[in-house]
């Protein structure tokens, strides 16, 4: 039965893709794409942290370990930080561990996004392009 | 059809577990009082251990908790968490009782046990471990850049020797120039041989901090796997490595698993390295700077080179040996208070714990070392990382400067036949 269900799958790859939003505005980004009826795959699954300056790369990691195809994180423009240098520190967090990710080849499946709190129709347009990526990408877990 | 192949892929899963489980009985003893049964409570453990310096950790009563039936106790309480593995226990043990060993053990159990998720408390949000754990797995594909081998270098993928790099590509994410060990080693070999060295793209961790910190031994197991059919493709015959722990798992580990590992590959550090090739006349050292002042240095002993090898090894003097022969040249090598195997730790290991206590290991270390010299040199790159990260905190430690063996000898050493592939950098 297992496998018979994993064939039906294997014929369109739906990849899960993990997202981190912040609070103050992707979120709210994320609000405005669903009440102004955006359309974007269901893809993703959305973690909601105070800032985006919050997200370990060690989550990143661990997603990727426990499997998971694709991770975007979304935080406020810079300069527009609620916290006032949490994206800062993101960028350049996120800049170096771009390295780290390149030994592993999961650098095209990770990607850092700015999104503004009125910016509804971008988080749906940032999801499509980067569902449709990874779609060409492939499924990271061999089944 | 169908049945017959799920009835091989069943087939396949069962063998595997039998494997698995096979390599699992080699490192792992389940009977932790079996281990204990000849300590007689003389606490010298206790007094040696490092860590009972700034907390309350004191090895002989666990040891005599575990004897009198209270092993869940201790399991359950989680203290083994803090252990700093540096091996002082077993130096000064009049029954040689591998405490570190018994840790190790007792690690997996509280792994097993599941009450609370050790992950949350290593160093780093543990990313490193996550690493390590990622390159286990079949479906990643490492490449690593290779952009920081020296101009002039031969590499291949087939040959005789092996220059095994380790973690140093990843460490470069937070810590600086730690490539720079990995650069000098390779420039130190390769002037010495005239077949290219083996350069792995796809190397992969020799699975250390997994089998000595975190206790996930089955991701160890599939590390090594990978790692000795990886050493069989490239016919290498001797293994060279600059880091202490790789040294110390290719050497005593691997072999546990695989008993035939000893006899097909030589595995050197690169302090025996290049001490046979000294022995052998093939290398000087020269000091290309023509001063007459005199520098004072010092040797930190990492514990996988001095207390975890076995009593006969020599690596302790022969390194000692190359240092007193630099006083011809203006380096004048002296021993800390604390040297050969009661050095003094650096106050991590495997990644667990790096907090206030472990710093305070690191401060006593520091102080040791400026008062007898301004270099100190250490064989090990954690070492070094952890040492220097601290060094950043005070200033009163900014005359010392912290190096690797092979940094520090790079610019020292002259070759006697030198190999003409190679230019300066």
């Amino acid at each position: 039965m297992i496998s018979k269900e994993k064939k039906v799958k294997n014929k369109e790859f739906h990849p899960n893709i993990l997202c981190f939003c912040c609070n103050w505005c992707s979120y709210a980004g994320a609000d405005l794409a669903g009440v102004s009826r955006f359309q974007y795959p269901p893809t993703i699954r959305i973690v909601r942290v105070m800032c985006s300056g919050r997200v370990d790369p060690a989550f990143i990691l661990e997603a990727f370990k426990d499997g998971i195809d694709g991770v975007i994180v979304t935080g406020c423009h810079i300069g527009d930080c609620h916290y006032l240098k949490g994206n800062e520190f993101a960028r350049d967090r996120f800049e170096r561990f771009r390295e780290v990710l390149k030994i592993f080849n999961l650098d095209k499946r990770f990607r850092l996004e700015w999104v503004s709190a009125s910016e509804g129709k971008r988080f749906a347009e940032v999801i499509t392009e980067f569902t449709n990526k990874i779609k060409k990408l492939g499924p990271l877990q061999a089944i | 059809m169908n049945l017959i192949t799920e009835i091989e892929n069943l087939k396949k899963v069962k063998q595997e577990e039998n494997d698995s489980n096979l390599y699992l009985r080699k490192i792992y003893e389940p009977d932790l009082i079996n281990l204990l049964k000849k300590c007689y409570q003389c606490a010298r453990c206790s007094g040696v251990c490092q860590i009972s310096k700034v907390q309350k950790f004191t090895p002989s009563r666990i040891i005599q908790m575990i004897l009198e039936g209270f092993e869940d106790e201790i399991i359950n309480s989680q203290v083994l968490w803090d252990c700093l593995m540096c091996n002082s226990c077993l130096e000064h043990c009049p029954k040689d009782i591998n405490f570190a060993d018994i840790v190790r053990i007792a690690r997996y159990k509280m792994r097993l046990k599941d009450i609370q998720n050790p992950d949350r408390s290593i160093a780093h949000k543990g990313i490193y471990p996550l690493m390590s754990e990622m390159m286990s797995q079949d479906n990643m594909e490492i490449e690593r850049p290779l952009d920081w081998i020296p101009k002039g270098c031969k590499t291949s993928d087939k040959g005789n020797i092996l220059y095994y790099v380790g973690c140093l590509p990843f460490f470069n994410y937070e810590f600086e120039d730690s490539l720079s060990i990995a650069e000098s080693t390779l420039k130190i070999i390769c002037q010495l041989e005239k077949d290219p060295v083996v350069i792995l793209k796809d190397e992969i961790c020799c699975g250390h901090d997994l089998y000595w910190g975190q206790a996930k031994f089955e991701s160890f197991i599939e590390l090594a796997k990978k790692n000795v059919k990886r050493f069989e493709e490239t016919g290498a015959t001797t293994i060279v490595t600059a880091c202490a722990e790789c040294y110390r798992t290719f050497k005593i580990d691997y072999p546990k698993l695989f008993e035939e590992f000893n006899k097909k590959f030589e595995v050197k550090h690169i302090i025996e390295y290049i001490f046979d090739k000294w022995k052998q006349g093939k290398v000087l050292f020269k000091n290309p700077n023509k001063s007459d002042e005199v520098i004072p240095f010092t040797y930190h002993d990492p514990c996988r080179l001095s207390r975890f090898l076995p009593k006969d090894n020599k690596i302790i003097e022969e390194v000692r040996e190359i240092f007193k022969h630099l006083k011809i040249i203006g380096y004048n090598f002296k021993e800390m208070e604390h040297n050969k195997e009661n050095s003094y730790c650096c106050g991590v290991n495997s990644w667990m714990n790096c907090n206030e206590r472990s710093k305070a290991l690191r401060y006593k270390r520091l102080l040791e070392a400026k008062a007898v010299g301004t270099k100190m040199i250490t064989s090990c790159p954690k070492c070094r990382m952890h040492l220097n990260c601290l060094k950043k905190d005070y200033e009163d430690f900014s005359s010392i400067e912290i190096l690797d063996f092979s940094e520090f000898l790079v610019d020292l050493i002259k070759i006697i036949e030198p190999n003409k592939n190679v230019e300066g950098k």
